[in-house]
């Protein structure tokens, strides 16, 4: 609980970083997705090419770690409430997940969301992410224009605020949907380590 | 009382806290300290493991994901390194210290060192052969198949979303008589979402009234149970993710009679689905009734707490000096979620001072009751301290108010508490046991009265003790002040009328039974009182109308049964006098009272009636 006061310093460092992904140098999403990353029957499937013109929205979680579970009724809520301009993706990154403990998953935590394999942690690595749960969005022209948290709900493994001050995700979706620059390109996120990434 | 001279010196070293680190993305575990030894799972990871994590990292039990395997451990291996490090996990609250608990799940820093050094490796396998036996586990029941179990009549549903959520479920009895209990074991329900679950015992179902329809279970963090006994039972039954049941030792089994209720409370967590929260309690019963008593000290300053929004280091302090020779078996320190830095500590009549219990860090999520591994003995005259320290700034990320708001003691969860309960027992021959029991009861209800003249139960305990030790006098004024305190209160109020009646003033006792009456129409004892208070008013009409509702409700009453006999003869109904003397009598054949108005009333029917 005294971690705080630091953690504030790094989000003020990172105003300054988000700044800078702003120029054109910012990473893009490659025209065609690899083929690792699949659907729950194996097929090959492209999010960015799904989403056609919307803004892409790819969460990564995993079926066992209790924090991107708890989340799993406000992804739900964001997806419903954007879905006019952004298209949600749930993004299973942990190799050892089967299509079918994903069904399950998805069937007990209520999710109406399309749900990908990214055992080749492509996708993960093009969003620069690290955790579940974590998020990236990205422009219809498959430019990263955030990835972090959703929120600072939690604080860190284990330990959550009663709520949510900041609203990470709703702040970038905002500013994406309105054409403006997203105020912070990066924030850190809490969660469980996607196991294989640096 | 409000000051810091009676902490040991030995941890006025508060504020020298260390930064703690938290998870981000950036965050991955330290660098391994130089050393050519390659740190296998087989060899020196899963020992640790096995005895630390996977007790609750298995199908069934309170963590999120299992710890059993080497496949486990190694899709974990950089959240392992890292909340080890941070000492998140395995949760363990207390500082080291030279009393040991039971359970301790604190890891030495070589051991956080080894899960360092394995993760930065890579999470090598290692050689099979050093791979130790997997822990054994007994599936279901950990104490064996329960004498009786008791399921929740009414499942709870937690919702999918949201903060901390508390539920409490009624669990009624009915066996046929008096049992004894020597350890119940809580199955919270779905234990992934259950942080904390204790049992408090309701012999006056006084929590029914809380629940809308009865089987409903209520809402509430914290529960204030009503009980007729000044000492009252001092057992706690408590559950955390992973806890063993505790069984009593013999001669300290916890008394059941027929009727009374189960009370559990839970702490639950919503997990991102919906959850049914269906608890079950086991009970095991022995043939050896209780001959120890334990006794439970509380300490506490909740009216002390008034903390300014953005105060980290708000202080509150109680302290206690025993009067008697004690084992102290078990310690709870309780706060909410502005609790920081809580301290217990005992000077002795020596001058020497014991850290009871510091816990640096405190986290609800993760409050616990600790047993000492073996009785800590506190002689008579030492002082038991409580210090606890109180964080409502923002950086406190349990703040439930952002941005902070004053926040005072109280039962909800946006409210502090400042409680600290010590389990003892009576110890040594100095002095009798029962009568150790009393003095430590008394001698914390003056505590609590003093510190707080407000404080209902205090004034009524206070008045209770001190009446069974013959005080009446003294006793009258608390039962008066817990009176005005609580005017309807009908147990109260039954007590300010027996001690009235006690002081041979009938007339005064009348006013105060009529209101634990009034606000408690089948209140058995009061009913009883009341028409002793008309008996010695000479109202015997009256006496008859609340002895024979004081039989009614309690069956077994052999001496409503006499005293309705005895009013009856008053009146001169002498047949109804014997019948109900000779229920008396049925019901306890040594009711020497009903037996000499019996014969009395025999007599007098068999005397022709003079003209």
């Amino acid at each position: 609980m005294f971690a705080l006061r630091a953690l504030q310093k790094r989000s003020s460092a990172l105003l300054v970083l988000s700044s800078l992904c702003l120029i054109p140098a910012c990473p893009t999403f490659p025209q065609t997705v690899d083929a690792s990353v699949v659907d729950l029957d194996g097929h090959p499937a492209d999010p960015f090419r799904l989403a056609g013109s919307k803004i892409v929205v790819l969460l990564f979680i995993r079926t066992d770690c209790p924090i991107s579970n708890r989340y799993a009724p406000t992804i739900q809520e964001l997806s419903v409430h954007y879905a006019g301009h952004a298209a949600f993706f749930l993004i299973y990154p942990i190799q050892s997940e089967s299509p079918s403990q994903i069904r399950k998953h998805l069937q007990d935590y209520g999710y109406h969301l399309p749900a990908f394999r990214d055992p080749g942690l492509t996708l993960a690595r093009a969003s620069q992410v690290r955790i579940t749960p974590e998020v990236a969005v990205f422009s219809p022209a498959r430019k990263l224009l955030y990835h972090g948290r959703i929120d600072d709900w939690y604080v860190e493994f284990t330990r959550a605020r009663h709520s949510p001050t900041t609203h990470d995700l709703v702040d970038a979706l905002d500013a994406a949907v309105s054409g403006k620059p997203v105020a912070s390109a990066s924030t850190p996120a809490v969660g469980c380590y996607i196991p294989g990434l640096p | 009382m409000n000051s810091v001279r009676s902490i040991c010196s030995a941890v006025l070293l508060l504020g020298a806290f260390s930064l703690a680190l938290y998870g981000s993305a950036s965050r991955r575990p330290a660098s391994p300290p130089v050393s050519s030894d390659v740190v296998t799972f087989n060899r020196d990871i899963a020992p640790i493991m096995f005895h630390y994590c996977s007790p609750c990292h298995r199908p069934g039990e309170a963590a999120p994901f299992s710890l059993l395997t080497y496949q486990d451990a190694a899709k974990f291996a950089a959240q392992i390194a890292v909340i080890t490090q941070r000492r998140i996990m395995p949760p363990w609250l207390p500082a080291p210290s030279d009393l040991k608990f039971t359970g301790d799940l604190r890891l030495s820093d070589q051991q956080i060192a080894l899960f360092q050094r394995w993760a930065a490796q890579g999470a090598p396998q290692g050689d099979p052969r050093d791979l130790p036996a997997p822990p054994q586990f007994t599936p279901g029941w950990q104490l064996g198949k329960p004498d009786v179990i008791l399921r929740a009549r009414k499942p709870y549903a937690l919702p999918a979303s949201g903060s901390d959520n508390y539920w409490n479920f009624i669990f009624t009895t009915n066996f046929s008589s008096t049992r004894w209990v020597r350890a119940i074991e809580i199955r919270p329900g779905e234990k992934r979402v259950v942080h904390h679950a204790n049992i408090l015992i309701d012999r006056l179902h006084s929590s029914r009234a809380q629940e809308k329809h009865p089987g409903d279970g209520f809402p509430g963090m914290e529960l204030r149970i009503e009980s007729e006994s000044f000492d009252p039972d001092s057992h706690i039954f408590f559950w955390k993710p992973g806890s063993v049941p505790h069984v009593e030792p013999d001669g300290m089994a916890l008394r059941l009679d027929p009727g009374d209720d189960l009370v559990l409370n839970t702490h639950l967590q919503p997990s991102g689905k919906p959850e049914s929260i269906e608890p079950s309690l086991g009970l095991y019963f022995t043939d050896k009734p209780a001959t120890q008593f334990p006794v439970l000290l509380e300490l506490q300053d909740d009216k002390a707490l008034d903390i300014p929004p953005g105060d980290a280091h708000f202080q509150v302090n109680d302290e206690f000096t025993l009067p008697t020779d004690v084992q102290l078996l078990a310690i709870y320190p309780h706060a909410h979620y502005l609790g920081k830095d809580l301290l217990a500590t005992a000077t002795l009549p020596d001058g020497s001072c014991k850290t009871l219990i510091h816990i640096p860090g405190w986290d609800l999520n993760w409050q616990a009751v600790f047993y000492y591994d073996s009785p800590v003995l506190l002689p008579a005259q030492t002082r038991v301290t409580m210090r606890y320290l109180y964080d409502n700034s923002a950086d406190n990320f349990a703040n439930p108010f952002h941005p902070p708001h004053r926040v005072l003691g109280g039962n909800r969860t946006t409210d502090e508490m400042a409680h600290l309960w010590l389990q003892v027992l009576p110890h040594g021959d100095a002095v009798p046991v029962p009568q150790a029991r009393m003095m430590l009861q008394e001698a914390i209800a003056r505590h609590d009265v003093s510190r707080d003249p407000g404080d209902f139960p205090a004034q009524y305990n206070l008045g209770a003790m001190l009446q069974a030790r013959g005080d009446t006098t003294e006793a009258l004024l608390h039962f008066q002040a817990a009176v005005q305190l609580r005017p309807s209160d009908f147990i109260a109020n039954n007590a300010l009328g027996a001690a009235f009646l006690a002081l041979n003033h009938p007339s005064a006792a009348v006013p105060p039974l009529l209101l634990a009456v009034q606000s408690k129409p089948d209140y058995a004892s009061a009913r009883y009182n009341l028409g002793n208070a008309y008996a010695s008013l000479g109202k015997f009409d009256e006496a008859i109308i609340q002895f024979a509702e004081a039989a009614r409700l309690n069956p077994k009453d052999s001496m409503a049964e006499a005293n309705l006999g005895a009013a009856f003869a008053q009146t001169g109904k002498l047949a109804a006098a014997q019948t109900h003397l000779e229920k008396a009598l049925q019901l306890n054949p040594n009711n020497s009272l009903a037996h000499d108005n019996l014969e009395e009333v025999k007599r007098l029917r068999s005397t022709p009636l003079q003209p």
